[in-house]
């Protein structure tokens, strides 16, 4: 392969660059002020150190302050999305195998319908589905956040293209000619096949219930069982009473983002199979 | 839960020695089709049905009603629900900030849109490019924002906007230029960086993604014709990314629309940001701060439309040559 | 007030007219809870209370109650307060019909809550015998007719904040009167400084520098609301801000924000017009100016007055629906009367005790060394004692604010004076309690 001129290499090298400080300057922010106490934080130059880093003591901080209640919420958000993207990624899996391998009445409008799901903003369903999860004994629960995790159309939409076009009748027919059953088959060889869409989905939905806001904010109201999102807002909400709480949502914030940070990188890979299924095929 | 209603699903009896087996197959097969989907599609459709649909219908319903109290002062009196025909939806077409919620999301989505495709697109073909080293670092680095939930990125760009404060502020100051990230006329676009810096690298992603699956035949052979790094670019890949930029655009649209947790993080540091900036914090309010339930679920279900309106529009102005579904 | 229908008597609460209204509140109340009927404690009988708040620092009287009454169990449950938040929780779960037993609610927004049926009257379980163990203002809050809602906790008597070095410094006297602080905030302006900010979304302030102008922005007659934003009073408050921020005396940044803080810290902004839980606040948010600050009385309109507001305060209330009424008020009164209890309220820094007794004044000095050893509380003991009283809130408070803000952010960025969103403020007032059913009325 030929190499590009020198003078190409270095404008696209220059660029890169330039795109790589936007996106890493408030994370190096963040990492320089997760060392600073409430005063060095308004008080001293954001971009450089205070005089007296303390990154390890001010984590501990965070970790103990109130009983340990950060890690309580750290626990929750990886409960919601943990839990949440499996199912989510199972019945995702098993619905759009469904639709694409099984000719039956009814199909095509259920996937429409499962469409106009991925349109309609989330938002907008979780005031009343608190009313209806209220009437139903369930707000204020595990359960309140978790149920409507676990429904994800895109997923099922994602799926059902994938399936379509990775699972080949043939091999279906083989099985059940064979006397497989449905489930079998589907457990066996439609998962295996579908593997890099389901992959997608699950991150997909981990990141999407990892960073909801509006529906915990809505249906939770026990401390106890936030995700670390509300729980940082609720502190900064506090602040102005205990400054200190200033310095802990910061530390808070950068502790929260470095595992996902991780995850997102070394599971790069995974989005980049994935994804584009859903627009290759549309 | 699953593992139930798979084995549902299963056939009980597998074997049938029986002469009229082929006649019989086709009855059969259709039967076994709508029982088989019928385990697989149900648990997911059930949940779709309990928090997608009823939501949907309850929001409907409640955008038809409103409170009606009697008693002294209102106080201690009963309240019930009276059927209020569309005043509801009359009442918030007719509230100014709300509407000009929904101008200013949209003048966002218009500009911030395309500028974020545009970046991501020129970060992809950048990253694609012969030229370009170091990629798994650049691609790490543009991808990483995306793990940071919106809320925290608020917090974050927050302390990065604050006169006083930030750094960046300090650092224009010092070369003698004077900027103000949360007045009036700059808060919307400094809302629109957190997005762009949230979203560019996950978009960037799914187009990469997208040109990875060209085959590199492609490329070799257009080279060989002469084409030059940008004629590629122009003429095959941006082409053939283009299922892809519709898919992201979608997301973006409907993104936008949703708009909610950077304003609402953002308010207390801007006074510029008011209650309705977005019609999803102007819904939100209604519900929460005025306690005015049927008209939040009226905004709520105008949001809805909206969104589907545009992103459905979108499609199909796009889908023009390319067949598509829904 | 002459022109106005409003009946003062009315207002201050017990009035006649009044009384028969909410006496069918109290029979809405048990009507409605059919299911869950309040229940009466046997004896030896385990309970739990929930008991939502968001103070911080409410978790250690709460410990000791539990501690003292094993069988009384009381659980916090902290709700955020950002933006108001929690009552956007407290109503929906009324709402939804499975609010706390107790919660931690604000004077101004009480009558909110009466308008969703969602507090308790706690007169028939004899609360009235406690009325003397609080200031009877405080008390008032949360008496509608004969009705009794919430046990008070708190009140926040407005104050002057000032950096005595830099007053002293730039040789600016601690302003006495509002004239006063107008001639103060210009020295202080030449001097590169701000005396402070007038923050357009802190609605609950202006509230209070117009409830101490005179100002009553809501009020009763007969079974109508009476409301009256944009009176004469208020137009005056308004008026001396708006020429305040015209001739650039002051800042318009939101306040209790980074950047507010940032200010105080260095001493751009050496003053603030803020109530008796600001100590806390400067303590917190500025410690490097420690020594430094004095509070002073809240500057008068006529001067030698002794006319003060309130800003903040809040009650302990008790749900409509709480399963235990009784013993939810027990640890209502206990939370906000015991001084051990108080101790440890104080020490988490919130608000000046409603309760009469069980501290001395001087115990509420926590920070004394931050004031350069003033013995700042005596400031806003002595404002508290003359609040004016017979200052009424009404329903949809929260709404209120935000209009407020909404509009004193538009009139900041279009010019438009301070009086023009008074009168806007009023209609969209008068429009949203017509839009929850409400017969109201312009008070102007």
């Amino acid at each position: 392969m030929t190499r590009p001129p020198v003078r190409y290499r270095i404008i696209t090298a220059s660029l890169l660059t330039v795109a790589a400080i936007y996106f890493l300057v408030p994370v190096y922010w963040l990492i320089v002020s997760a060392t600073k106490n409430s005063a060095d934080l308004f008080g001293t130059f954001g971009f450089w150190f205070s005089e007296h880093p303390h990154p390890i003591d001010h984590l501990v901080d965070v970790l103990t302050y109130d009983h340990g209640i950060y890690a309580r919420w750290f626990a929750n958000s990886v409960l919601y999305a943990g839990i949440g993207a499996v199912c989510a990624t199972l019945l995702s899996g098993a619905a759009g195998y469904a639709l694409a391998k099984f000719p039956f009445r009814g199909r095509e409008a259920i996937f429409n319908a499962v469409l106009a799901g991925v349109l309609i903003p989330g938002t907008a369903l979780a005031l009343p589905l608190y009313f209806l999860f209220s009437s139903m004994g369930l707000s204020n629960t595990y359960w309140a956040v978790l149920i409507p995790s676990v429904v994800s159309p895109f997923g099922v939409y994602l799926c059902r293209i994938y399936a379509a076009a990775a699972v080949p009748d043939s091999l279906l027919e083989a099985a059940r000619i064979d006397g497989a059953g449905e489930a079998r088959i589907f457990g066996g060889l439609g998962l295996r096949l579908m593997t890099p869409a389901l992959v997608t989905v699950f991150l997909f939905q981990f990141v999407h219930i990892w960073n909801n806001y509006f529906l915990p904010l809505v249906m939770l109201s026990d401390s106890d069982l936030y995700p670390i999102q509300l729980g940082l807002t609720s502190w900064t909400g506090y602040a102005d009473r205990q400054p200190v709480l200033y310095q802990y949502t910061v530390g808070g914030a950068f502790l929260s983002v470095v595992p996902l940070m991780v995850l997102m990188t070394v599971l790069q890979r995974y989005w980049r199979t994935g994804l584009t299924e859903g627009s290759v095929k549309s | 839960m699953s593992r139930d209603t798979l084995s549902r699903a299963e056939p009980v009896t597998p074997k049938q020695r029986a002469p009229q087996r082929r006649q019989r197959r086709a009855s059969r097969t259709e039967a076994r089709n709508r029982r088989a989907a019928a385990g697989f599609v149900l648990p997911f459709l059930a949940l779709f049905g309990l928090c997608f649909i009823a939501p949907i219908v309850y929001a409907v319903h409640q955008s038809l009603y409103k409170t009606e109290r009697t008693g002294p002062l209102g106080l201690g009196g009963r309240e019930h629900e009276a059927f209020a025909g569309l005043a509801n939806y009359a009442h918030a077409l007719s509230d100014d900030r709300f509407l000009t919620g929904f101008g200013r999301v949209l003048l966002f989505g218009a500009v911030q849109i395309p500028l974020m495709i545009v970046l991501a697109t020129t970060l992809a073909l950048l990253l694609e490019s012969a030229g370009a080293r170091g990629i798994t670092f650049f691609r790490s680095a543009f991808f990483l924002p995306y793990g940071v939930p919106g809320v925290i990125a608020s917090i974050l760009w927050g302390f990065l906007y604050v006169p006083g404060i930030s750094p960046l502020v300090k650092i224009a100051d010092s070369i003698g230029w004077d900027v103000d990230f949360l007045s009036r006329g700059t808060v919307l676009w400094s809302i629109a960086n957190i997005v762009t810096w949230q979203f560019t690298g996950y978009n960037m992603l799914v187009l990469i993604a997208q040109l990875k699956a060209v085959p590199g035949e492609l490329y070799e052979a257009a080279r060989i014709d002469g084409a030059t790094a940008w004629q590629v670019a122009r003429h095959i890949k941006l082409p053939l990314i283009r299922p892809a930029l519709v898919l992201t655009c979608v997301f973006s649209i409907i993104g936008t629309l949703q708009l909610f947790a950077e304003p609402m993080v953002l308010r207390p540091l801007a006074s510029s940001i008011d209650s309705g900036f977005t019609p999803n914090l102007h819904a939100y309010s209604e519900a929460f701060v005025g306690n005015n339930q049927h008209v939040a679920a009226a905004e709520a279900v105008l949001l809805a439309l909206v969104a589907c309106v545009l992103s459905f529009g979108f499609l199909r102005l796009v889908g023009g040559r390319a067949k598509e579904r829904g | 007030m002459t022109s106005n229908p409003m009946h003062r008597r009315t207002v201050l609460g017990g009035a006649a007219a009044l009384a028969a209204g909410f006496a069918l509140a109290g029979c809405g109340d048990s009507g409605d809870s059919d299911g869950d009927a309040p229940r009466e404690r046997k004896k030896g009988q385990k309970i739990n209370l929930t008991f939502w708040s968001w103070v911080p620092g409410i978790d250690k009287p709460v410990d000791l109650w539990n501690r003292q009454n094993p069988e009384v169990q009381v659980k916090v449950e902290k709700v955020s307060a950002v933006n108001g938040e929690q009552y956007a929780k407290m109503h929906a779960a009324i709402k939804a019909g499975n609010p706390p037993d107790l919660g931690q609610i604000e004077f101004p927004v009480i009558p909110s809550f009466l308008l969703d049926n969602g507090l308790l009257d706690l007169a028939p379980l004899g609360a009235a015998r406690h009325k003397d163990k609080f200031f009877g203002w405080q008390w008032q809050q949360s008496v509608f007719g004969k009705g009794i809602y919430a046990v008070p906790q708190a009140s926040g008597p407005m104050g002057l904040f000032i950096r005595q070095d830099l007053f002293d410094k730039w040789g600016v006297q601690v302003p006495g009167t509002w004239d006063d602080y107008e001639a103060a905030a210009r020295a202080i302006r030449k001097k590169g400084a701000w005396i402070e900010t007038f923050a357009p979304t802190n609605g609950n302030r202006f509230s209070g520098l117009a409830w101490q102008a005179g100002a009553k922005w809501y009020g009763t007659h007969g079974d109508t609301w009476i409301v009256n934003i944009d009176d004469e009073p208020t137009r005056k408050v308004a008026d001396y801000w708006e020429s305040l921020v015209k001739q650039k005396l002051v800042k318009t940044i939101p306040d209790r924000q980074n950047a507010w803080y940032k200010d105080l810290q260095t001493g751009a902004i050496p003053a603030w017009v803020g109530a008796s839980w600001g100590d806390a606040l400067l303590v917190g948010n500025a410690p490097g100016t420690k020594g430094k600050w004095r509070a002073a009385p809240l500057p008068q309109w006529k001067a030698g007055g002794k006319v003060f507001a309130n800003w903040g305060g809040s009650t302990t209330a008790v749900f409509a629906k709480a399963s235990y009424p009784k013993d939810a008020l027990d640890f209502a009164v206990w939370l906000n009367t015991d001084p051990r209890s108080i101790a440890l309220l104080i020490d988490g820094g919130y608000g000046f005790p409603s309760a009469k007794k069980g501290y001395a004044t001087t115990d509420l000095d926590v920070d004394k060394d931050f004031f350069g050893g003033q013995a700042y509380s005596k400031i806003f003991a002595d404002a508290g004692a003359h609040v004016d009283t017979s200052w009424q809130w009404g329903p949809g408070v929260d709404t209120l604010y935000q209009r407020l803000g909404d509009a004193f952010t538009d009139a900041l960025a279009d010019g438009s004076s301070f009086r023009s969103v008074l009168k806007k403020v009023q209609g969209q007032t008068l429009a949203d309690l017509k839009g929850k059913g409400l017969k109201v009325e312009s008070g102007g």
